[in-house]
């Protein structure tokens, strides 16, 4: 491929989405790990920085986006006449998309108003309709109503009327409750002298990152000046820079004029991938792919093995020492269980092996036991909880990190939760499908169980790509969320039980596995057509099972997030009893 | 766990239930359902924490502190109400007619074990219906930086005359002169209940309810 003005600056472009998106997830990260390990135990967390902004301003954030969806959706109704064909499904989306906004301006309005009290005539009135989950249910049913007649009036003799009342009803229905919400909202805080940004607390761990920048840099007297200050670095470069090989989304498909890249193509077919004109969203395209993480993930260990032994301080260097053996003891099963994976998608590309998964099965069904202990060893290779031996507060103060303060000392703490993101990234891109989604292809929604089609509805490319890029990003966050989630639940083990564990446990399942993966796969490829139907079948089965568990995940969501709360007052106390006489104390300014 | 039957030990036939010892069964052993146990405790403590922070359904660390969820207290922005019978700021009660009840007898300022009372007794005028029965405080005044808040002083009034029931904590304030509280500022302090006066009732001399005796009687 020759270097373009264009590819130069789409490679420059791609960087950039790729670092800003691992390093913003791993400053969220830092707050989530704060704010969920306090909602685990029952606390508050960090949430005392704020940012005082100008009402004005405060009124703007509300008003102004509302005002660029308005701007949009009116653009798209008057501007862009839709053809014939599509106005049914225009009609659909809009409609439904009315009703959905309709409904949450309610129920937040109506929970504002149950929290904070009646202050006008329509907060009275909203608060005659009682229960803000009435509004829900309401809606709820609005969306079925609208869905059902929008399905059985499409054909008939009504259908262009119907059509025409669901584009421009729903499209008004749409504006008009997005402009409603935003004006209110800034209605309602116009006597305030000023609002205070808090962001659920998102602001503590910025101030934090901020502080550390200001504090001294303290290097101790007889320590080593340039490895000591070279050690942060080569600990939080490699985290960063393997991402590179992750792709976050489809290739996107353009006409092949204008060097390359001329118009993006409205639709592309389901097998081919196009040769010309192609936009890879992953940063660099190598062939080793994998083999980069592993060169990469490997040098990490220098840093944190350089900054114990230039530190001059004897736990410095034990957790050096620490961190060496251990990351060099998971590196092997790390290595080890992605060779099942490697046998089965017979490719070291990333981009290759999403594209296997997308055609067959995801990499955790394929491949369950590697999943699991890959998981488990890039946990350890994170340094994280319950791997953190490295740093071990009740033995050695702080591990390898002792001598360190102020950003250097930032950096180890970043480049951790930058693996963190990292590896939830290549976990998510081997073991479940990366960019893909269950039924959906590159030309749009299959519902295919074997030969039987349930549901198929042709999509636009750049809508399946960014629908793609977007399950690709909510993978990741949720492997990065179920990362903290295991720092919150588990102790630390001891160093020989973490030895035992790696040597003994984990490097001979991955052995195992890696023999059970060769027979079988020997045993599908020789076993003839009859084998192969019978394995997309059983592949199918696991797109519905996926889909299905989402569904039904969601579903139980929702339903967890309705359910009635019932708390009892216990007003024995004197104490109790002068809150409750006071209207009680939960509602003050500062609750979150 | 099995019920044993108790044991009679020792001399004095202590009886004990046995307690059995935790199972190392092979779920156990195998550490990954375990894993699982807790990282679904830990999991619905966070969602269930998340929702009622987020929907405003938290409890009220005041009054539903014994249900399940997060129970802080966000001091400064929210309170716990102090007890009723804390001991707050002081405060002088006064009469229906706005004068303190105090007759400056100087029984607080003897009880106190801190010294921090000083009154300055003052006599009615001549012709006072009250000039001969009691007297009234000139000055009073408490230095709360030396207080020790024992409320020996309540308890040694005989008038009910100063109480510590205003549910004020003390206040941080610049400099140690600001800590002197004179008369009217003691006065100024309400109850819990909002009132300056107490549900003693108050028998002024010349009444008829006046228990003590009484120069008009003789």
């Amino acid at each position: 491929m020759t270097l373009t003005l264009v590819s130069f600056l789409l490679f420059v472009l791609k960087a950039f989405v790729v670092v800003m998106f691992a390093m913003n997830v791993a400053v969220i990260l830092t707050w989530v790990d704060r704010r969920q390990g306090a909602m685990i135990q029952d606390r508050i967390g960090p949430n005392r920085a704020v940012a005082w902004i100008p009402t004005v301003v405060a009124q703007g954030i509300a008003v102004g986006p509302a005002l660029a969806v308005v701007a949009g959706v009116g653009f798209v109704v008057l501007k862009l006449e839709p053809p014939p064909e599509e106005l049914g499904q225009r009609a659909m989306l809009f409609s439904q998309l009315g009703i959905l906004f309709t409904w949450l301006t309610g129920v937040v309005l109506a929970g504002k108003v149950q929290n904070r009290g009646v202050l006008n005539s329509f907060d009275a009135w909203l608060y005659s309709l009682g229960d803000p989950r009435r509004i829900f249910y309401a809606g709820l049913f609005a969306h079925f109503v609208a869905l059902f007649v929008g399905l059985a009036l499409n054909d008939s003799a009504f259908g262009g009327q119907v059509r025409a009342i669901g584009y421009g009803g729903g499209a008004g229905l749409l504006i008009l409750s997005v402009l409603f919400g935003a004006v209110y909202a800034a209605y309602s805080i116009r006597n305030e002298p000023r609002i205070g940004l808090r962001l659920a607390g998102l602001l503590h761990p910025a101030a934090d990152g901020l502080k550390t920048i200001f504090k001294e840099d303290f290097i101790p007297p007889n320590a080593d000046r340039f490895l000591h200050s070279l050690a942060p670095f080569i600990s939080f470069f490699p985290a960063l820079v393997v991402m590179a090989v992750i792709p976050f989304g489809d290739t996107l498909c353009f006409t092949p004029d204008h060097g390359g890249l001329g118009q993006l193509l409205s639709s592309v077919p389901r097998g081919a991938v196009c040769t010309e004109g192609a936009l890879r969203l992953q940063v660099v395209d190598l062939d080793v792919g994998l083999l980069y993480f592993f060169a990469l993930a490997g040098t990490g260990i220098v840093g944190a093995a350089l900054a114990g032994w230039a530190s001059d301080n004897k736990y410095s260097l034990l957790g050096g020492v620490r961190a060496a053996s251990q990351m060099v003891s998971y590196e092997v099963t790390m290595g080890l269980t992605l060779v099942g994976a490697v046998m089965v998608y017979g490719t070291l590309r990333v981009d290759k092996m999403i594209e296997w998964q997308s055609q067959n099965a995801w990499g955790i069904f394929v491949q369950p036991v590697a999943f699991f202990l890959f998981f488990t060893a890039s946990v350890a290779e994170s340094k994280r909880i319950p791997f953190d031996i490295p740093e071990g507060e009740s033995e050695i103060v702080a591990g390898y990190f002792t001598e360190y303060a102020g950003m250097k000392f930032a950096m180890f703490f970043f480049a951790e939760y930058i693996a963190v993101v990292t590896s939830a990234g290549l976990m998510s891109a081997l073991f479940l499908g990366g960019w893909d989604l269950p039924f959906l292809y590159r030309d749009g929604l299959h519902v295919t169980i074997g030969q039987t089609v349930l549901f198929e509805q042709a999509l636009p490319h750049v809508v399946i790509v960014i629908v793609g890029a977007l399950g690709f990003v909510l993978k990741t966050i949720t492997l990065c969320w179920l990362q903290l989630m295991i720092r919150w639940t588990l102790p630390r083990f001891r160093y020989d039980q973490l030895m035992r564990l790696g040597w003994r446990k984990l490097l001979p399942a991955s052995l195992a596995n890696i023999t059970a993966t060769g027979l079988i796969v020997m045993t599908i490829v020789t076993g003839g057509p009859a084998v192969g139907a019978f394995m997309a079948l059983l592949a199918d089965y696991s797109k519905a099972f996926v889909a299905l568990a989402g569904l039904g995940g969601f579903i139980y969501f929702v339903v967890f997030l309705v359910k009635p709360v019932h708390k009892r007052q216990t007003l024995s106390s004197s104490s109790a009893q002068y809150a409750a006489a006071a209207g009680g104390t939960r509602s003050a300014r500062m609750s979150a | 766990m099995k019920n044993e039957p108790a044991l009679a030990l020792g001399p004095n036939k202590v009886t004990g239930t046995t307690v059995a010892r935790p199972q190392r069964t092979a779920s156990v052993q195998t550490y990954i359902p375990e894993i699982a146990k807790g990282l679904g405790i830990t999991m619905k403590h966070f969602f269930q924490n998340t929702k009622e922070m987020v929907f405003g359904q938290r409890n009220d660390p005041n009054t539903e502190a014994i249900e399940d969820g997060i129970n802080c207290v966000s001091y400064p922005e929210q309170k716990r109400p102090y007890p009723a019978r804390s001991r707050g700021m002081h405060r002088l009660t006064q009469r229906d007619d706005g004068s303190p009840r105090c007759v400056a007898c100087l029984c607080c300022s003897t009880a106190c074990p801190a010294q921090c009372i000083h009154i300055e007794a003052g006599e009615y005028p001549e012709g006072d219906p009250r000039r001969g029965y009691e007297r009234f405080p000139q000055r009073f005044v408490i230095d709360e930086l030396r207080c020790i808040f024992c409320g020996f002083c309540v308890e040694a009034c005989p008038c009910d005359a100063i109480r510590m029931d205003t549910g004020i904590h003390a206040a941080p304030y610049d400099s140690r002169e600001q800590f002197i509280f004179e008369k009217d500022i003691l006065m100024s302090f309400p109850g819990r209940d909002g009132s300056h006066l107490t549900a003693n009732p108050r028998h002024e001399p010349g009444e008829g309810s006046h228990p003590g005796s009484d120069r008009e009687r003789h």
